[in-house]
């Protein structure tokens, strides 16, 4: 096994970020699809295994057209969902129900427009197949979390008939309550390995097929661990702020302010006070969340790429781990705001060394033998609309 | 000479390959599987450079020689090379990215700052009057749905608000003869809160809810408001808000276009910020209408500032006992932190403006020059 690396810097990667934006912004946005490419470009051409790279093939020209109509799409979206509410929810349901097909053809066209070694990746994965898993199942999660609540307001006044409710409501009640949860749970997770599975299984390197064979209830286990993760940094982090919060301004303090909140000059006294303890709460939340998250993704992560393969015999890992992957996202956060955005491409070029840096691929039997199949030309047109409305594929290292 | 890999059409394997230069014209590729091509140096494909990727070189027969070399690449085709190195150079020099920094900040900041209230502002009103009506149609039936409910102020009261309205504050409107205004009497709120509120809807339709009929003590306080909302119509703020808020989405797309979620939370709280800004623009605007207006036809616009302190009064009273300590009252005093999220001009501010405007009416003078705060 060996790690891949990436070889870019944030200096380097600066200078093409702000180029980029200037040339953006002095073509009135023309540019975009260009810019785009030398992002691209820049990520995939930095990563190397085995002194060979991986590169992104598509040109700007080709995305230009794509780029077009996604952006006149994205701004009669705009105008309508602005002067007709009714308009914007309808626009917001056509885009539900194209969601899997903006999926398909993204995947379609990036993987054909990616190579390592001068090999291109290729995505043979059926669009009846992204309708199950990003639309049917997703509806499906829905209607499991919402049927409790509605089920029960529904059905036991129902029974009760205007009387009492009769007493094996009391025992049946909590058990359909407990048993909707494990299936809310077990949507979820079957959700994300359907999604993955589908990701990976349609996947093409040459001749080469990806494989992989996931359980739902490995996932079952990583979201019931978040879940336990999250209690208790919540759990503590409250606890925390209750402490702060009684020995620094203490109880008295809360209660004038509460007491006095009709006047302005007693608000304006004491809300210096509170100000600190609402943006350390508010601060803490997200870094909490960032370490759940990074937690969540890395344990999926190393479960998904032990169980994948190359033609049944490349192997594949990540070492990631979630205390570095949540220290490199906080850290990259705060950055990011206390330089009003200017370290974003130092931050996204620490981000990238971290994943691939922490992936890992069996180079024993070569890539040698892998040849670039015929495929007919994607057109980016998907693609781009995914882009425009920032549907997330989830793809990447 | 180059040194670099060859690899074959669409094929992983790579080879130790070298190019090198026979003259001015002619280039030939060793390869170490013994294998060389010979050709000219314009049959040549030369990718273009980006920070120190490997290099690509494709041939004549589609076969691609990849190097690390980018700077000997760039001197042995500097005459095949011209857009590229255009690009390149600005990424290079440190002077170049300098100046493209300088100006993305300051044009960003022109941008959001004047060029989208100024742009949005010319498209408004050079489409027709129209595309108000289009855009208010249905609104006030929507309004009526979700928020509204029927007046229960008596039709004398309506018949006197509107003949007064009618002959005696729409002739002060010359600016826009093709606007027909009409007023709407609303009940808005629930048993606990009546809320006292006027808007307009770009139409001409101007609502007025029970508590605002209510509150107003004196003509002249009404009469402040009416033309404030008849301000907004001539201004066409609803217009003009539907496109900035296309263009301010439009960039903050294409900003978090290559972003994670995080960035996408802070470029969120930017458009925020933006378009409250633009709101209060909005309402400041219809604040100097009115003031002016209110000079011309003689009425004290220290009216407005009396009618605005009455409902800030009674919201903040009625509020009181549905506060539970969780909300912040957003209080009256200047440099607030807070007012950037406001839709609103800082209140204190308003009637400060306001008041200067009434010292021009005792003065009795029809005019006066003011310096706005932006």
């Amino acid at each position: 096994m060996k790690a891949l690396s990436f070889e870019g810097s944030g200096s380097e990667y600066f200078k093409i970020w702000i180029v980029n934006i200037l040339l953006v912004i002095i073509t009135a946005g023309l540019y975009y699809p260009w810019a785009k490419v030398r992002n691209h470009r820049y990520f995939y051409g930095n990563t190397t295994l085995e002194g060979r790279n991986f590169e992104y093939h598509a040109t700007g020209k080709q995305l230009f057209l794509g780029f077009l109509i996604a952006m006149i799409l994205f701004i009669v979206y705009v105008v309508i969902s602005e002067t007709s509410p009714v308009g914007g929810l309808i626009i917001i349901g056509i885009l539900f129900v194209a969601i899997p097909w903006l999926i398909w053809r993204s995947l379609k066209f990036s993987m054909r427009m990616t190579s390592y070694s001068n090999v291109r990746f290729g995505f043979d994965g059926k669009l009846g197949q992204s309708y199950i898993n990003f639309l049917l199942l997703p509806i499906l999660f829905l209607i499991s979390i919402y049927a409790v609540p509605i089920g029960a307001s529904v059905l036991i006044p129902l029974l009760a008939g205007g009387g009492d409710i009769p007493s094996w409501v009391s025992i049946v009640a909590p058990s359909v309550a407990i048993l909707a949860i494990v299936l809310a749970f077990f949507m979820y997770a079957l959700i994300k390995k359907r999604n993955s599975s589908y990701i990976i299984n349609g996947s093409r390197y040459g001749q080469g097929v990806f494989e992989t064979t996931l359980e739902t209830k490995i996932f079952m286990k990583i979201l019931f661990k978040t879940i336990l993760l999250s209690l208790l940094v919540f759990g503590v982090f409250f606890l925390l702020v209750g402490a702060i919060v009684y020995s620094t301004i203490g109880l008295e303090a809360i209660m004038e302010l509460k007491n006095n909140m009709n006047d302005p000059q007693s608000v304006q006294q004491n809300i210096g006070a509170v100000m600190p303890i609402i943006i350390f709460v508010y601060g803490g939340m997200i870094l909490a969340g960032m370490l759940i998250i990074a937690y969540s993704m890395t344990r999926q992560r190393t479960y998904i790429y032990e169980n994948t393969t190359l033609d049944q015999k490349i192997k594949f890992a990540s070492t990631l781990k979630a205390k570095p992957l949540a220290w490199v996202m906080i850290s990259n956060f705060i950055a990011v705001i206390l330089t009003l955005g200017l370290a974003f491409p130092w931050a996204k070029v620490r981000m990238a060394r971290l994943i691939v840096e922490n992936t890992l691929v069996d180079t024993e039997h070569g890539f040698d033998a892998y040849m670039t199949q015929k495929q007919k030309e994607e057109s980016s047109l998907g693609e781009q609309i995914g882009d425009a409305f920032d549907v997330d594929v989830g793809l990447g290292f | 000479m180059i040194e670099g890999k060859w690899y074959a059409e669409g094929s992983a394997a790579s080879y130790a390959a070298r190019l090198l230069l026979i003259d001015d014209t002619k280039y030939k590729l060793q390869i170490a599987n013994g294998e060389f091509y010979e050709g000219t140096l314009n049959s040549l494909e030369i990718g273009n450079r980006l920070g120190n990727i490997e290099r690509k070189i494709i041939l004549e027969d589609g076969s691609l020689f990849t190097t690390s070399n980018n700077d000997e690449v760039d001197k042995v085709f500097k005459k095949q090379l011209k857009t590229n190195s255009f690009i390149h150079t600005l990424e290079s020099k440190y002077r170049w990215v300098l100046i493209a920094l300088i100006i993305t900040i300051l044009t960003s900041f022109a941008f959001f700052k004047w060029g989208v209230p100024w742009t949005s502002k010319k498209i408004a009103h050079a489409l027709p009057e129209k595309t108000n009506q289009l855009i208010a149609v249905n609104t006030l039936d929507f309004l009526d749905k979700v928020m509204f409910d029927k007046t229960t102020v008596n039709a004398a009261k309506m018949k006197e608000i509107r003949q007064h309205f009618h002959s005696k504050i729409v002739p002060l409107s010359t600016e826009n003869k093709e606007i027909v205004y009409k007023l709407h009497f609303r009940l808005w709120g629930d048993e606990n809160l009546s809320i006292p509120n006027a808007l307009a809807l770009p139409s001409g339709d101007i609502i007025l809810t029970d508590k605002f009929v209510e509150l107003c003590k004196t003509q002249e306080e009404m009469d402040a408001v009416l033309l404030h909302e008849m301000g907004h119509v001539v201004h066409r703020h609803t217009l003009e808000m539907v496109i900035e808020g296309t263009f301010v989405s439009v960039a903050v797309m294409m900003l978090s276009g290559d972003s994670n979620g995080l960035a996408d939370m802070g470029v969120g709280l930017g458009s925020l910020l933006v378009s409250s800004s633009y709101s209060r623009g909005h309402e400041s605007e219809a604040d100097m209408y009115a003031f002016k207006h209110m000079l011309m036809a003689h009425i004290d616009p220290k009216s407005f500032s009396q009618i605005m302190n009455r409902m800030t009064q009674y919201m903040e009273k009625e509020m009181e006992p549905h506060k539970k300590g969780k909300e912040m009252k957003l209080d009256t005093s200047k440099d607030n932190v807070l007012d950037y999220l406001s839709s609103h001009p800082n209140t204190q501010e308003r009637i400060d403006i306001a008041n200067q405007f009434s010292e021009c009416y005792n003065k009795g003078l029809t005019s006066c020059d003011i310096k706005t705060i932006d």
